[in-house]
């Protein structure tokens, strides 16, 4: 079993508008993003604060995704894609000609919607990322395994079977085992795409649980189609719709007194 | 106008569940409405037969309370409503609990009914009366506000309420004084002053639901607040 430390689901509301450097692990500035001729995101601006759950929620293609994978520059692989604007990761601009987007990837991983371990075993899985750094050591790797995967709450479940293949594991201890994948090269962002579409119900809340374990250590970013998860794991909610960022508030009051009608049709389920 | 706007959603049940549950509480206050009147009707006429029939009656506001309680709960189980879906239900749940503590101040009000009084204490019933008149258009227009989701006449029946407290005061100085020059009225005396005690306490309650109207329409809890405060919530851009 998972240990299950109280934690208080939401912290404290924060004002994003006026986040202090201290405060914000990230800053997006006028970003815009074009596939091909189509505009996809529209002057989207926001600050990300630090060890904190942030949700992007919104129809499908109102561009949560697209602006998730602009975080980490995921974008880049696209070829048809340009953007415009700054987001912001320790006063520098991730989009910069010198910024390499490996590098920046380490410091901002991320964890798709369908489990994706790599054929290996457990223990490959979670050292792979330190293995391209050119890490062999055995001590050190041991040591990553394991607190990489007690913080993803997977360690005691596999602790005596890390040779085994990773493909053992069930659904949502695969997505787990990509989490402390994510984790073991020490990330300062963590962006989770979707993470528990895929999984049943019991699998989705020890993500949940996980995810509000982690913010203590790392920032998360979490795109989710189930609004009451954003809900229950967020700190602070995006609602976007249509490539534009509408409304971005603390996840309390977004979901109880949203200001903008947009919002509010959309997270009461009405028509817009 | 539609502000609940339950109408709109994209699943139609939960606008039926909506809807119903709203209704349940429209007949729901109308009842509650009717017993208080029927009760100030029972001692302006001295109808003991209607007073019992107030105190019958009680058990269908009890009755349509858990009834309300359970739907609420179904919805919030099913369909985990946000924003104003969810101020809806937690301002009928609410509202609802508010209405059945009215219903047993009616029940309390209509023994004082029951009772006969001499000519000198007619006197009171007049005060008791007038204070029950007040109070029950306050009932009346708190429940107005509610179906419609006013939030300008349910500011008005929060102001209102000061109105009764005077009355309360000056009802409960005047049975004072009796009871100083005629201990032995005192018994009956003690009557009109419990039922007198419930109109204020029903007055109170309209306070609430309208604090419940204030809060679904604005989404600012504005129990407890200064009186500027809850003004400056009321008057503010609507959200």
């Amino acid at each position: 079993m998972i240990s299950v430390t109280p934690t208080s689901s939401t912290a404290e509301a924060l004002d994003l508008e006026n986040l202090t450097s201290e405060q914000t692990a990230m800053e997006i500035r006028d970003l815009n993003l074009h596939y091909g001729d189509v505009q996809a995101l529209f002057d989207v601006s926001m600050k990300i604060p630090k060890n904190r759950v942030t949700a992007f929620i919104g129809p499908s293609g109102c561009g949560k995704s697209t602006l998730l994978r602009c975080i980490n520059r995921m974008n880049d692989l696209v070829e048809i894609c340009r953007t415009s604007g700054e987001i912001i990761l320790h006063d520098k601009n991730i989009y910069d000609k010198d910024v390499d987007a490996a590098a920046l990837r380490r410091k901002v991983g991320m964890v798709f919607q369908r489990p994706n371990p790599f054929p290996k075993s457990i223990y490959e899985n979670v050292v792979y990322g330190m293995r391209l750094q050119g890490v062999n050591d055995r001590r050190v790797l041991d040591e990553v395994v394991e607190r990489s995967l007690k913080g993803a709450a997977l360690w005691e479940e596999v602790k005596d079977r890390l040779g085994d293949t990773a493909f053992s594991l069930s659904g949502g201890q695969q997505q787990r085992l990509v989490i402390a994948r994510a984790i073991a090269v020490e990330p300062e962002v963590l962006l989770l795409d979707e993470p528990t579409s895929a999984l049943d119900p019991i699998s989705t809340l020890t993500i949940e649980e996980l995810i509000t374990e982690l913010k203590s250590k790392y920032t998360v970013v979490i795109v989710t189609h189930n609004m009451q998860q954003a809900a229950r794991v967020s700190d602070q909610t995006a609602f976007m719709y249509m490539g534009k960022l509408i409304e971005y508030a603390d996840t309390n009051t977004l979901f109880t007194t949203p200001e903008k009608k947009q919002t509010e049709d959309y997270i009461t389920g009405r028509y817009g | 106008m539609d502000k609940m706007n339950v109408s709109k959603h994209i699943s139609g049940k939960f606008n039926d569940e909506l809807e119903s549950v709203r209704n349940k509480v429209l007949s729901m206050g109308g009842l509650v409405e009717k017993q208080l009147r029927d009760a100030l009707i029972a001692i302006e006429t001295s109808d003991q037969e209607l007073a019992e029939h107030v105190l019958r009656s009680d058990h269908k506001i009890n009755a349509m309370e858990v009834q309300i309680d359970e739907a609420c709960v179904q919805i919030i189980a099913k369909r985990q409503p946000a924003a104003s879906d969810l101020r809806l239900v937690i301002a009928i749940l609410k509202t609802i609990a508010d209405l059945e503590r009215i219903g047993d101040e009616g029940e309390r009000i209509a023994k004082v009914a029951l009772e006969s009084f001499n000519n000198d204490q007619q006197e009171f019933l007049v005060s008791l009366e007038n204070l029950g008149q007040q109070v029950l258009s306050m009932l009346h227009r708190v429940l107005d506000a509610f179906a419609r989701m006013d939030l300008d006449a349910a500011y008005e029946v929060h102001q209102q309420d000061a109105q009764a407290d005077r009355q309360y005061e000056a009802l409960t100085r005047q049975l004072m004084t009796y009871m100083m020059e005629d201990p032995r009225g005192i018994p009956k005396v003690m009557n009109v002053l419990w039922s007198a005690r419930s109109l204020e306490r029903i007055g109170d309650r309209c306070q609430n639901i309208a604090e419940y109207i204030i809060f679904f329409v604005k989404g600012k809890d504005v129990r407890h607040v200064s009186p500027e405060s809850m003004e400056q919530t009321v008057r503010g851009r609507t959200s």
